[in-house]
């Protein structure tokens, strides 16, 4: 009892994952012919790398107790964009389309942070809407031409086989570093960055944050810019990686995102959850999809309904897992 | 006899008249009435489905119909319910005709029966409603059983006679690539095709990412594959990047049904040497004529009936060969690409 | 003379057509505990909420420190060096005692250095005397250890007035003791504490000066040495109250109802063994911790006993749902209104119907409106329920009247057992007395009564007899006529009276 209630439930379930993730891949690997293969690793790691940066963007919205569905439409509206961009001005210094991309994410996400944190709409709702809303707009704006791999600039389309550098036999492309350094980034934030713990602190408690003299809309209205800025760099490396961009790229990334974040253990409560978690949960996430992908055993109807199940028992575990702390520890105050 | 001596003016008013009589002579609707018609596609956003557009209103333009042509369709991830609901619109705006490609399997039958006995004629074009109940008819842009062979002998060609190939489709509800893929199966059973191999279909949704990671799927789950057979406009560009990014091309080729101007550069670098199409801009031209006439009273819709379709000429309603009572009208043919002809074909 | 820290001059403030505060002017001189009392109502939250700077007032003054201020925010309101604590803390429970102490210091920087963070927030705690691991996440914390951390985190803002309200509300005696210690060692750092509190004894055990408000007024503000507490209870309700802690008239005892012979439930209390009698009134008193709000789940079937026997009646009974103990005639009135017994949002008419809504069907198995009313009116006439009619939403109202509702609520069951837990808890001096006419009188009518208080002079006022239990065991039985204070005291909280009680 003691151990339960002192041991933080985080680093309880970072383990857990952390055991899930490599039974997972112990498992496949008596399943898959070449398994455990660079190639394999490339594969994970590449897909992973494009859902990433939403999930970061979603982990701190879920932790200030709020959600956002329309991180998919804004991934759709920014990768055609950007283009379109490209398109018209190849010249475009790559630092300068990242920017572009994530400036742009920002700015969708900042209708979703004004509706929700001064309109006092709930966040659910708002992206609802918003997530109808951009894609409709890319529909439209889209004029049904699709984005061809032939339009973008040459360094767009080597990028996804870029590698960065090698590690022991195994390749780390630069998309994968891009989506590790935005992990990186807002995890030192996190932790070590007194304006982004507030973050944890508004979804913690929404009216002690009040009371500690938090401007509480101001962090959800923040949370929301950087989920769009993040949903934004998922959309250049959605471009990148795939070239082909129709009006439903990024269809479902928001479902994914949530996805990789309550298995990742940030709690749908708020005020809970680490990036160390983010990256394992969209890993074993992006493992279990990519490999059954490849296994025969399972059928393609199957894996979305394993997929779904997976979110659940992580989310069933994690209820019952607080709900019990929180009696034990009711217990002991009497 | 008397069809030949009146103007073309009463054609069509005497051509209802004339009702059940065989109609030996092809019918030509008489231009300028007032026909309200729907293009519905499986939705908005792609080219193909705006091509059609283009020569649907080419054909209405040309026709002079009075009425209106609205171009609506689902978002993509509202397909079918959205097609259902927006068919159900149509019948309560009275709208003469629905032009449908169908992405709701036989989900949408009741509400386009409904449509039929509200006096909404249902025409299907690109992909039918697979039991034909509801439809009117199917303007089919290729006769299914030859699209399925001509899969069958580009993944014949590409494998080099033989070897593993495998397909990747758009939705499992499309009833067209069923259909086709179907056709391909029935094709492969031929001798030709005995050292050629299909083991196995997955389906990227009409979703670049999706059908991208499928493909490369595909390449790892069969080690020896040499074919990647994409009956889809979005998931051959997809398969195509997937193998260049990868560096398969020399390995694994890719085929299907693609848009020139969005295949050209994989064509030309040999990561698809091949693929086939036929013109949606034709397709769209011909559907609208064809429910023009059928809206106006023009034909009935029954087998036998001909009629003409402006710059495409003349064209017949026949029995569906691979829908038992379902009925049909063949538009054909479709090209084959290559890097011969690709490039012109883009611009 | 002495600077003053706080001045509030002449403040009123309206909302819509009440108005909450008029013409209030106060003055906090520094290193005192000021003690601010007055029924609910009487403008306290408007007062606090304009010093914390929740609230603007519409006209006057505030000055900290002689310079006159405007405190726009509870941000602003921390900056002039004034923070609050609550009843119920507010505290983060995702985050860990040290960040919550900080988390709103500006003047930490931007970067968490958290090693620094761990000492300092051990250093502002140590001398509060509590032991406080700062490390733990706060969500395991009790009651009292979050306000510590409250407390800890007004001290790192180098606060030059904290208000306390009502922060004794929840707390067992012995960790009152050690609230008041804290707010005499802040008295000692040069602090002003601004105390408000409905338990006249905490006043006097610890304020140097008191205010009275009422009806948003200033009424008197004295030295605490030169008043007593009947001046206090006449000056906050403006008449003289005599059913204050009466002692107990003299009730003769009827026949054994309840008996109840070693229950236990494993692992929370062993042994209990009590008679109670129709028409008697007994007290379970205890240490927070001493598990007397689980014996009584047990006797209404929410948490059932494990082991032991109940006897109702001369009749020996199992009672493993609220539903068979409502069926045997156990009514149980929560200490969390909220939570446990009413549906907030509801008029006040359809909370009283809930646990009796069969014996209002009508013939077609539907409610009788008629008869719902007329039964909610006459609970609102005979326990005084302030409202003009029955169809007011309970939410709006005060604590007490959501205790008389409640109450009302399952005097229509009918009970014979009425168990009370905490009846008085977060309510003014006014309605406590009332609660307590209404206990009594309920008993004359020959209701065996059990009553959970942590309030000693409730327990002492109300009960025949009083039970004490320490951690899970009954360590006595006093009659009233022995019960004291001290003994009571002692008994729960056993040889070593310094000892936590169990967290």
């Amino acid at each position: 009892m003691t151990i339960l209630t002192r041991a933080s439930p985080q680093t309880l379930r970072l383990l857990a994952l952390g055991l899930a993730l490599l039974a997972t891949i112990l498992f496949f690997a008596t399943q898959i012919e070449g398994y455990l293969s660079p190639r394999m690793f490339n594969r994970i790691s590449t897909s992973a790398a494009v859902v990433l940066p939403v999930a970061v963007g979603q982990a701190i919205v879920i932790m200030t107790r709020n959600i956002d569905l329309s991180t998919g439409s804004i991934l759709g509206v920014v990768a055609y964009m950007a283009g379109q961009l490209l398109n018209t001005m190849p010249d475009l210094h790559p630092v300068l389309a990242v920017l572009f991309c994530m400036a742009l994410g920002a700015g969708l996400g900042l209708l979703n942070g004004l509706l929700i944190a001064w309109g006092r709409v709930p966040s659910i709702i708002v992206t609802l809407g918003t997530l109808a809303l951009f894609r409709s707009f890319l529909v439209e704006w889209s004029d049904a031409k699709t984005i061809t791999t032939a339009s973008l600039p040459q360094w767009l389309v080597d990028l996804p086989s870029a590698n960065a550098f090698s590690l022991g036999g195994l390749d780390i492309r630069v998309t994968v570093v891009l989506a590790l350094a935005a992990v990186l980034v807002t995890g030192l934030a996190l932790t070590f960055w007194r304006p982004a713990r507030r973050f944890y602190a508004v979804g913690s408690n929404p009216d002690a944050a009040v009371m500690a003299g938090i401007n509480a809309p101001r962090v959800v209205f923040t949370a929301f810019i950087l989920s769009g800025a993040f949903a934004g760099l998922s959309g250049f490396l959605f471009l990148a990686k795939f070239g082909n961009i129709t009006v439903v790229a990024g269809l479902g990334y928001e479902l994914k995102s949530i996805a990789a974040v309550v298995v990742g253990g940030v709690s749908i409560m708020g005020g809970s959850g680490s990036m160390i978690g983010v990256l394992m949960g969209a890993l074993l996430v992006d493992t279990i999809d990519n490999s059954l992908t490849r296994w025969a055993v399972v059928s393609e109807f199957w894996r979305d309904a394993l997929l779904g199940g997976l979110i659940m028992a992580a989310v069933t575990v994690d209820t019952l897992a607080s709900r019990q702390l929180a009696r034990l520890r009711k217990g002991g105050a009497g | 006899m008397m069809m030949k001596l009146t103007g073309l003016a009463f054609a069509a008013g005497l051509a209802t008249l004339m009702g059940s009589t065989a109609m030996a002579e092809p019918v030509t609707a008489t231009p300028g009435q007032q026909v309200n018609a729907v293009l519905l596609p499986k939705f908005l956003g792609i080219l193909p489905f705006d091509q059609a557009n283009r020569g649907a209103q080419e054909a209405a333009a040309e026709l002079g119909s009075t009425g209106k042509l609205e171009f609506i369709g689902p978002t993509p991830e509202n397909s079918a319910a959205g097609q259902i609901e927006m068919l159900t619109n149509a019948t309560t705006q009275k709208q003469n005709v629905v032009m449908l490609s169908n992405n709701a399997g036989d989900q949408i039958a009741p509400a386009a029966e409904a449509a039929q006995a509200a006096g909404t004629r249902v025409v299907t074009w690109d992909s039918p409603i697979p039991s034909g109940k509801g439809e009117s008819f199917f303007v089919a842009q290729v006769d299914f059983g030859s699209i399925g062979t001509v899969m069958a002998d580009m993944a014949y060609d590409l494998a080099g006679g033989a070897g593993e190939f495998a397909v990747l489709s758009a939705s499992p509800d499309a009833a067209n690539q069923n259909a086709w893929i179907d056709m391909m199966k029935e094709a492969l059973k031929g001798d030709k095709y005995k050292d050629l191999k299909l083991v196995d279909v997955v389906y990227g949704n009409d979703q670049s990412e999706e059908s991208y990671n499928k493909a490369l799927g595909l390449v790892d789950k069969y080690p020896d594959l040499k074919v990647i057979m994409a009956p889809t406009t979005v998931g051959i560009v997809a398969a195509a990047k997937a193998m260049q990014d990868e560096g398969l091309c020399e390995k694994v080729k890719v085929s299907g049904l693609g848009l020139p101007a969005e295949m050209v550069s994989y064509t030309l670098n040999g990561c698809a040497p091949q693929f086939a199409l036929w013109s949606f801009v034709d397709l769209g031209y011909l559907t609208y004529h064809a429910s023009y006439a059928l809206a106006t009273g023009a034909i009935k819709g029954e087998v036998g009936e001909e009629f003409t379709a402006g710059r495409m000429g003349t064209f017949k309603i026949e029995e569906d060969p691979g829908r038992p009572g379902a009925r049909r009208v063949l538009m054909g043919p479709f090209t084959v690409y290559t890097k011969d002809n690709v490039e012109a074909a883009a611009n | 003379m002495t600077q003053p820290v706080l001045e509030l001059i002449g403040l009123s403030k309206s909302f819509a057509a009440t108005q909450a505060l008029k013409d209030m002017s106060l003055t906090i001189l520094p290193g005192e505990v000021h003690a601010i009392v007055g029924e609910n109502g009487a403008g306290k939250s408007t007062l606090i909420k304009i010093m914390t700077g929740v609230h603007q007032p519409d006209t006057g003054t505030i000055r900290v420190e002689g310079q006159s201020v405007t405190l726009r925010s509870t941000q602003g309101a921390q900056e002039a060096g004034i923070a609050a604590i609550y009843q119920e803390p507010m505290v983060f429970p995702d985050l860990n005692v040290a960040e919550n102490i900080f988390i709103s210091n500006r003047a930490k920087g931007r970067i968490m250095r958290w090693s620094e963070i761990y000492a300092e927030a051990e250093s502002l705690i140590a001398p509060l005397g509590v032991k406080l691991d700062v490390r733990r996440a706060a969500s395991g914390l009790t009651l009292a250890e979050q306000q510590t951390v409250e407390i800890a985190r007004a001290l790192s803002l180098k606060v030059k007035v904290l208000i306390m309200d009502e922060p004794t509300a929840s707390l067992s005696a012995h960790e009152v003791a050690r609230l008041l210690d804290i707010a005499r060692a802040l008295k000692a750092q040069g602090v002003a504490v601004i105390y408000i509190s409905h338990r006249l004894d905490e006043i006097f055990r610890i304020a140097d000066r008191v205010t009275v408000i009422r009806d948003g007024q200033h009424i008197s503000t004295k030295p605490v040495a030169e008043v007593t507490e009947d001046g206090l209870v006449k000056d906050m309700v403006g008449r003289a109250l005599e059913s204050f802690a009466v002692k107990t008239a003299a009730n003769p005892h009827g026949e054994t109802l309840l008996s109840v012979k070693d229950l236990s439930r494993a692992g929370v209390f062993q042994n209990i063994t009590f008679d109670l009698h129709k028409g008697e009134v007994l007290c379970l008193a205890g240490l927070v911790g001493a598990r007397r709000t689980d014996v009584a789940l047990s006797l209404f079937g929410i948490a059932p006993a494990t082991d032991g026997s109940i006897t109702l009646a001369g009749q020996q009974v199992r009672i493993a749902t609220p539903q068979q103990a409502m069926d045997l005639g156990i009514a149980y009135v929560s200490e969390d209104r909220r939570k446990l017994g009413l549906a907030m949002p509801l008029p006040i008419f359809a909370n009283i119907s809930l646990a009796s809504l069969k014996k209002l069907l009508n013939p077609f198995g539907l409610i009788d409106r008629a008869a719902e009313s007329a039964m909610a009116e006459t609970y609102r006439k005979r326990l005084a329920i302030r409202s003009p009619d029955s169809l007011i939403e309970v939410g709006k109202l005060s604590g007490g009247n959501q205790q008389k509702v409640m109450l009302a609520k399952w005097l229509e069951t009918k009970p014979r057992v009425l168990i009370f837990d905490e009846p008085t808890r977060g309510i003014d001096v006014g309605a406590k007395a009332e609660v307590h006419a209404i206990i009594r009188q309920l008993a004359s009518e020959g209701v065996a009564i059990l009553v959970i208080s942590s309030d000693l002079p409730e327990v002492l006022a109300l009960a025949d007899r009083v039970l004490v239990m320490r951690e899970g065991r009954q360590v006595g039985i006093l009659p009233i006529e022995e019960a004291t204070q001290e003994r009571v005291i002692a008994l729960a909280a056993g040889q070593a009276t310094s000892e936590r009680p169990a967290a």
